[in-house]
Parts: structure tokens; C-alpha cells; sequence
């Protein structure tokens, strides 16, 4: 599957290598955790370029109300001074916060561009011919800038019908404007506060002064406005109606922001430049007001838009806390960014490819710039990349928070993952080695008997028979039997140790005689309870038999001599278990520090993964009690094999 | 130790000796145990001797022995053959007598030796195959339907019993105890005489005290008072449990 930026003409979606390549187990471990933090930028501290761009905003603004109301040649000086300065100052704050904000965008810029274009317009109130006529230029050139926000808003450039608002705009200029200024002795600014009152500073621009055609240009310079305002506004319109919601929510404060301006310079236009009606102070007062609150609609965008994100991160993160399933994180994913269609996909850095959940292979092609997909992970490593229809490239805040959440909960996943294999690995490896030993004991008990046992025991035939022919009274027979004696014993002993390093019972008949076994050779007085278990694989039942032994050395050396003990023995249909009760003086556990034996016991259980619990209260006995899990085909078919 | 022994030899001068098959995988065993045979052989006479259970099972197909004496632990598997060639006899050639010698103390095996029943089983440690008296009681003993556990793994029944508590075994006095095992084991009283160094006398007056502790009733036959107090210990061996307390 190919995915493409929008930008890219005709591509979009192109299904191209659709292979299933990876299983799930290979997207959960894809990457290694690599914390290294992304991007430090929580709290925006001040860069010192934005420092200064303000100060310079701050003296512009300054500049602009000194010029505007020292000069004398607006008609409201401290009026449009206070609009100019405010204006000024709402520009340089919403670019400079959005420089913050979207660092990528340079959406900001255009806005301090904007401050700027104010600063040169306030040279309107100049009463020096030429700076007057710079400022009034600029005024234009404010007006044009302004169009052009709107019409780009989120991004910088224009796109499709906006050219169009934007064609009508040069052409109010060009056509209206420009030569207006060619034949009229007095030009005005485009801000009507702003206009000269009384004597106006001279046209030095003038080429000739004719009145008529000047009054020509200005009624097409009004029309020209007219249409420009209106066709601004429904492109707005259109736009916010065909918008995805994302764009909605950052559109909406700037079209409410911006509309009532617009509208009423359409107004304006129509009515007083072109009909001539009379303006009135409360018409005045609106624009005003509508001029203020302009500007503000970009700043509330960026704001409304992190808000949304940070709503978003929440919501994300109180659902994730659950750690979901992949499918799941997905599912709130398309949720959040309200994109029916988004996708996570996730990098696999061996085959240098994204794939999506279900192993096949997703080709996102780095030409598209990145604006229908967006990748996270930690520091260069990727991690995963979430697919998104491309108008949510202008909502970067709610993407890369929800790529941030998406990515906390896949390394929980993985995290946690890797702490179940890793447990699961050195399970495995303990009970290999746990295996290996069982398996070695008893190869040794083995080789002994088959061995050193058996050449003892023929040797002790061959004594009893050399025996045999010598007089038994005689000194070489009593010799001979007192060698005997000592042969006994030493097979005993022999006998003992091979016992010792692995119960042949046990390997050939199991747990149940070989716990009998041993309850004849126990030292305490025993009552025994043991079920027909039948056979489990050998590590099982060495761990349960050295436990049960053990247990019962332990109830020897500290239960007492009155102890009675009782070894009992049985399964259900998840395990099998073991206890070793005695009714003997008992401890108190928690201040009772770990013998090797009961520590002994906890290791031969844990390595075979079983558990071992033990139970006792002073004068009230001990209880070790342990089970072992029975796994699907652990009981072996050694109890059926005989031919 | 001399050759003689109680129990006149029943086989008459016509028919002088026992049939016996023997199987047994390990050779030093083997020819220790021919050569302890060869010192009675005019009351045995080995027909074949077998190096795994297979070739035991065809021999005593085609020899018809009066006992086989067999390794506990030989090809195929390495186990419990001689247990299971036992177990194949009952049903094939009950009136064979079967001596399995063994390396194990541990009681388990004789026990199940004895699950179909004693007549004519004995179980023999191999280290006491040289001792004359054991190996012929043992192979007589089998041979008239009697059966015999080697007096050491009797011993660790006997030890077991003692632990128990409330058991009937633990009133027995320390002789008494030695006595049994000799009693369990199939020795004579002459035998348990020899070995304990006591008077006939005085092993028959522990026999009848031991029989009065045990509440077993009297009885003359010696395989018969062998098997009552073999079965005694292997229940109580076998299950030590709540039931008797």
C-alpha cells in the first residue's frame, strides 16, 4: 500500500506491495527502547530572536502612534493610533506564537510580516508629502496581506478559487488604486479614521489632476472593494462548510474573528464609497471594533487547536492506561483525529519498512513530505507512523499528540511484552538447566549401579563364596567374615549416595512409590495421604519429591520430638499438589529469617514454575504446601510403555 | 557357615535337583552366581542361563523350570523386568517359583513382587546370592510355593513400622524385631538361631510372643507363618496411613 502527500499531484493511495511479511509477535518487537527524549520544548522558553522581534514590534507600535498622533493629519489621531498600536501588537503576539507553536509552519511569519506592513501604513499620519504616501501604499499593501491570511489561513500559500479573491484584490490596487493616485492632487488612506482632514499633504505622485477621471477610479476602486470583501467572505464561507472537522475547529475562531471586518468593508465599500450614504460614529465604531478583533482570530486558532490536543492526550491517555490492544489503539486513534480512515503503521527497522497491524507491508513514501503520514519514535529511531487524510496536516498539535500517546502505549505493550518473554526466557532456560541436572543425577545413580554398585556386589558374592571354602573357625574365616561385615557396609553406603543423587523409584515408578519410599526411611512418625497422581515430566517430579524431602528433614530437625507429620499428595485438574503438615512447635515466619532449606525448596519450585507456600504459628505446627501447573501434555505416557 | 541345613531335601535320589533358569544381564553376576550354584549341584541344576527378558520368557517355555532366578533390571528396558517376568508367570506357569534378585532395598519393589501374591516369590538382594543358606532357602522356599524377602529390606519395613506410631510392631522388643525379620525373610528357626546367635528355644518362645503381640494365630507351617507376617508388613508398609490408627 502506498500512501502519498496531497500535495503530490494524483497520488494518493496506490495499493502497491500488499505482502503479509511480519506477524504480530514481529511488530511487538520491532524496536528497541531507545529513551532518549524527542524534544525538550515543554514550557516554550523565549528564543531570543522572538525576544527581539517583539521588542522591535513594541517599538513599532510606539512609532506608529507617535507618527499617527503627532502628525496631525489623521482625522482621528488618537483613535486610530490606539487601533494601529493594538493591531500592531495582536499581529507580532500571534506570530510570535505561532512560530512557537507550530515551528514548522511559517504561518507566523506572515503575521509578523503583517505587524510590519501596520508599522509602514501608520506613515499616513505623516504630514511629509512622500512618507504620507508610502504609509497610504501601505495601508493597501496591510489590506492585501490581511486577504492574503485569510485566505491561506492555516498554511502560507494560496490554493485554487482563493487566487481568485486574491486576483481581485491586486486588481482593486492596480486598477483602482494605482490610478487614482496618478490623477488625484490628494490621495486618502484606505482606513477612514486615518484619512487627512483640512489640508492634506501633497500627491507627490501626481501626474495630472483630473478630477473626473479621478471620481472614475474611485467609484471602480469602491466596486472593485465591494467584490473583493464579498468574494473573500464566501470563499471563507465555502471553506469552513467543506472543511474536515479538525480544520473547522481552527478555522472557526478566525472566521468569526474575521468575518464581521470583512463584511463590514464590503459594507463600507458599497454603501459609502460607492452610494455615497453618509457615514455615521456608530458605523465607525464597529469597524473599529471589527478591526481589533480581526487579528485576534488567528491567535484563538493556534489555541483553540492545542487545546483540542491536550483534550485529546487526555481522553487518549485515560483509554490507553488499560493497555489496549494494538487494534484498539488504532480504533481511538481514527476516534480522536475524527479520520474514519486513519491508520497506525509500524516500522520494522530490520526490513527498513513500515507494515500495518496486520503484518502487510505499507510503502510511505518520503517524496509526499510527510503530510498524510507523520512518524514517531525516540530520537532517530522510528517507531510507528500514523496514516491520516492530509487535511489533518494542519492540525499538527492533535497528530503528534495523538502519536505521542499511541507510541507511550505501544512501548507499554512492548515493555511489557519484553518483561513476560524475558520472564518467559529465563523460565525456560531454569528449567532446561533444572532438566539437565535431573537428567545428569540420574544418569550418575545409573552408572553407579550398573558400575561400581554392580562389581561390588559380584565381588561380595565371590567373598561369600571364597568364604565358603575355608573352615569359618579358622582365623582366615573369621577374617574373611569380618571383611564381609565391612563389604556390607560399604555397600550400604554406596547404596545410600546413589539413593541420595536420584531416587530410582523415582525415575521408574514415580512419585507415588518413591514418596512412600521415603516415608519408610523418614525419621519422623509419619502418616501418609498419597493420591495416584500418575506420572508428570521428570524435573516435576524431582522438584515435588527433594520438596517433600525436604520438608520432612525440616519437620525432623525443628517441628520437636513429639512431631507427628503428614505427607499428602494429590492433583486436580489444573495441578499438582503437595503438603507437608506437622503439629509440632511451628515458627513465626515474618521474623523468621529463610533457612537454605525452605530457600532450597522455593528455588526447586520456582524453576519448574511452581509455587511453595508455607504456613506456621508458634505451637501451631507448619504447613509447606506447594503445586505445580499441569500444562497441556505434561503427563507423560512412562506409566503405560511396558510391552 | 556350613551346608547344613533343616530342611531334608525333598526332591527324591530319582528326581535329584531343582530345574532352574537364570536371568541376568551383567556377567560378573551371572558367574558369580554359577559358581555359588555349582556348590549344590546335586540338588540344582541350571538349564540355560538368559541375558534379558525375552530370551527368560522362551527358556522357561522351553525347559519348564521349577525356578527361575531372575535380575530385576535387564534389556529391553532397564527396569523392572524381572518384576514383570514374575508377574508373566503367574499367569503362564503358576507353578514356576520365581527368586528375583536385586540391587534395591527399597521395599517398593518387593512389595510389588508380592501384589499377586506371595506363593512361590522371593526377593533377594544380589550382594547375598553368595551366601549358600539364603540362595538355597530362597530357591527351595519358591520351589514348595513359600516366598522370602531378603531379611535387609525387611529390616527397612520393620524400621518403618517402628516409626509409626500406635503400631502393633512398635510393642516388640528389640530381639523380637531381629526374630520377625528372620521369620519374614523364610529363615528356619535353626537359621534365625545360627544368625542371631541364640538357642532354638529361645527364638520359638520370641516366635510365640511375637505372634501373641501381633494377635496372629498359631501355626505350624513355616511358609504360612512367613506370608502372614510378610503381608502384615507389606500393608503396613505399603500404607502407613490413617486406617490403623
Amino acid at each position: 500500500m502506498r500512501v502519498c502527500g496531497h500535495s503530490r499531484p494524483g497520488g494518493c493511495r496506490v495499493p502497491l506491495n500488499s505482502s503479509a511479511v511480519s506477524s504480530q509477535s514481529e511488530l511487538e518487537s520491532l524496536v528497541d527502547i531507545d529513551v532518549t527524549p524527542r524534544d525538550p520544548a515543554f514550557g516554550m522558553p523565549l528564543r531570543k530572536s522572538d525576544l527581539a522581534l517583539g521588542a522591535l514590534a513594541v517599538t513599532g507600535a510606539c512609532a506608529a502612534v507617535a507618527i499617527v498622533a503627532t502628525g496631525g493629519v489623521a482625522m482621528k489621531p488618537t483613535a486610530y493610533a490606539a487601533v494601529l498600536a493594538a493591531n500592531i501588537l495582536t499581529f507580532a503576539v500571534g506570530g510570535l506564537l505561532w512560530r512557537h507553536g507550530r515551528p514548522s509552519s511559517a504561518f507566523g511569519n506572515l503575521l509578523l510580516v503583517e505587524a510590519f506592513l501596520l508599522v509602514v501604513a501608520s506613515l499616513s499620519g505623516s504630514p511629509a508629502s512622500a512618507l504620507n504616501l508610502i504609509g497610504i501604499l501601505g495601508g493597501w499593501a496591510v489590506a492585501v496581506g490581511a486577504t492574503w491570511l485569510l485566505l491561506s489561513f492555516p498554511g502560507v500559500r494560496l490554493r485554487g478559487s482563493a487566487w481568485i479573491v486574491m486576483g481581485i484584490a491586486t486588481a482593486t490596487v492596480l486598477l483602482g488604486e494605482l490610478p487614482l493616485i496618478l490623477v488625484s492632487p490628494t490621495v486618502r488612506d484606505l482606513a477612514a479614521m486615518g484619512r487627512c482632514t483640512g489640508i492634506c499633504p501633497a500627491n507627490p505622485a501626481l501626474a495630472f489632476d483630473a478630477p473626473n477621471v479621478a471620481h472614475t477610479f474611485g467609484h471602480v476602486e469602491a466596486a472593485l472593494q465591494a467584490a473583493w470583501a464579498t468574494g473573500l467572505l464566501v470563499y471563507l464561507a465555502a471553506h469552513f462548510v467543506r472543511a474536515s472537522q479538525p480544520r473547522r475547529r481552527l478555522v472557526a475562531p478566525v472566521l468569526a474573528a474575521s468575518a464581521p471586518f470583512v463584511a463590514a468593508f464590503a459594507v463600507k465599500a458599497l454603501l459609502v464609497d460607492l452610494a455615497g450614504v453618509p457615514t455615521s460614529s456608530w458605523v465607525q465604531a464597529i469597524f473599529t471594533g471589527t478591526r481589533i478583533l480581526f487579528p485576534l482570530g488567528f491567535i484563538a486558532g493556534l489555541l483553540f487547536a492545542r487545546a483540542y490536543a491536550g483534550e485529546a492526550l487526555v481522553y487518549m491517555a485515560r483509554r490507553l492506561a488499560g493497555r489496549p490492544p494494538v487494534a484498539a489503539v488504532e480504533q481511538l486513534v481514527r476516534r480522536v483525529l475524527d479520520d474514519p480512515e486513519a491508520r497506525l503503521v509500524f516500522w520494522l527497522p530490520r526490513r527498513k519498512h513500515y507494515v500495518d497491524r496486520h503484518g502487510v507491508w505499507v510503502e510511505l513514501d518520503p517524496a509526499c513530505s510527510g503530510k498524510t503520514w507523520r512518524s514517531f519514535g525516540h530520537g532517530n529511531t522510528r517507531v510507528l507512523a500514523i496514516v491520516h487524510d492530509p487535511m489533518l496536516g494542519e492540525d499538527p498539535e492533535l497528530v503528534e499528540a495523538v502519536g505521542a500517546a499511541s507510541l507511550l502505549a505501544l512501548d507499554n505493550r512492548r515493555l511489557q511484552q519484553d518483561l513476560l518473554d524475558s520472564v518467559q526466557a529465563l523460565r525456560t532456560s531454569q528449567r532446561r538447566l533444572v532438566k539437565a541436572a535431573s537428567a545428569e543425577r540420574r544418569k550418575i545413580e545409573r552408572d553407579l549401579h550398573d558400575g561400581v554398585q554392580q562389581k561390588l556386589v559380584a565381588l561380595r558374592i565371590q567373598l561369600e563364596l571364597a568364604l565358603d571354602l575355608i573352615e569359618a573357625e579358622s582365623v582366615a574365616g573369621r577374617r574373611l567374615a569380618g571383611l564381609g561385615a565391612r563389604f556390607d557396609d560399604a555397600l550400604d553406603d554406596l547404596r545410600l549416595v546413589a539413593h541420595g543423587i536420584y531416587p530410582p523409584l523415582l525415575s521408574d515408578e514415580g512419585l507415588v512409590p518413591a514418596l512412600h519410599e521415603a516415608a519408610r526411611r523418614s525419621s519422623v512418625p509419619l502418616t501418609v495421604d498419597l493420591q495416584d497422581v500418575g506420572r508428570f515430566p521428570e524435573e516435576h517430579e524431582a522438584a515435588i519429591y527433594y520438596c517433600c524431602l525436604e520438608a520432612l528433614q525440616n519437620v525432623a530437625k525443628h517441628a520437636g520430638d513429639d512431631a507427628d507429620a503428614t505427607l499428602r499428595l494429590w492433583r486436580d485438574r489444573r495441578a499438582v499438589h503437595f503438603a507437608v503438615s506437622d503439629d509440632g512447635v511451628g515458627f513465626v515466619p515474618s521474623t523468621h529469617a529463610r533457612g537454605a532449606g525452605l530457600t532450597n525448596m522455593n528455588d526447586r519450585m520456582g524453576a519448574v514454575g511452581g509455587a511453595l507456600g508455607v504456613t506456621s504459628e508458634p505451637g501451631e505446627g507448619t504447613v509447606v504446601e506447594g503445586r505445580i501447573t499441569i500444562d497441556a501434555g505434561d503427563r507423560t505416557g512412562r506409566d503405560v510403555v511396558h510391552v | 557357615m556350613s551346608s547344613t541345613s533343616e530342611q531334608p531335601a525333598r526332591r527324591s535320589a530319582r528326581q535329584p535337583a531343582y530345574r532352574l533358569v537364570v536371568a541376568e544381564d551383567a556377567y560378573l553376576i551371572r558367574e558369580g552366581i554359577r559358581s555359588a550354584l555349582e556348590r549344590d549341584e546335586d540338588e540344582v541344576e541350571v538349564m540355560e542361563y538368559c541375558p534379558d527378558f525375552k530370551s527368560l520368557l522362551r527358556a522357561v517355555e522351553r525347559h519348564n523350570p521349577d525356578v527361575v532366578i531372575t535380575d530385576i533390571r535387564m534389556p529391553p528396558t532397564n527396569t523392572d523386568e524381572g518384576i514383570r517376568a514374575a508377574a508373566s508367570l503367574w499367569e503362564t506357569h503358576p507353578e514356576v517359583g520365581v527368586v528375583v534378585i536385586s540391587q534395591y532395598v527399597s521395599p517398593h519393589y518387593a512389595l510389588t513382587l508380592f501384589e499377586h501374591g506371595s506363593a512361590g516369590r522371593a526377593y533377594l538382594l544380589k550382594e547375598h546370592v553368595g551366601h549358600r543358606i539364603q540362595l538355597m532357602e530362597a530357591i527351595r522356599e519358591v520351589a514348595r510355593g513359600g516366598s522370602v524377602v531378603d531379611p535387609k529390606v525387611v529390616d527397612v519395613l520393620v524400621e518403618a513400622r517402628l516409626r509409626a506410631r500406635n503400631s502393633p510392631l512398635s510393642q516388640l522388643t528389640k530381639r523380637e524385631r531381629e526374630v520377625l525379620a528372620g521369620v519374614a525373610a523364610g529363615q528356619s528357626n535353626a537359621a534365625i538361631a545360627d544368625s542371631l546367635f541364640l538357642t532354638k528355644r529361645a527364638v520359638e518362645k520370641n516366635i510365640n510372643s511375637i505372634f501373641a503381640k501381633l494377635d496372629l494365630t498359631d501355626d505350624n507351617t513355616v511358609s504360612r507363618r512367613v506370608q502372614a507376617a510378610l503381608l502384615f508388613l507389606a500393608e503396613a508398609g505399603a500404607e502407613p496411613g490413617p486406617e490403623e490408627e
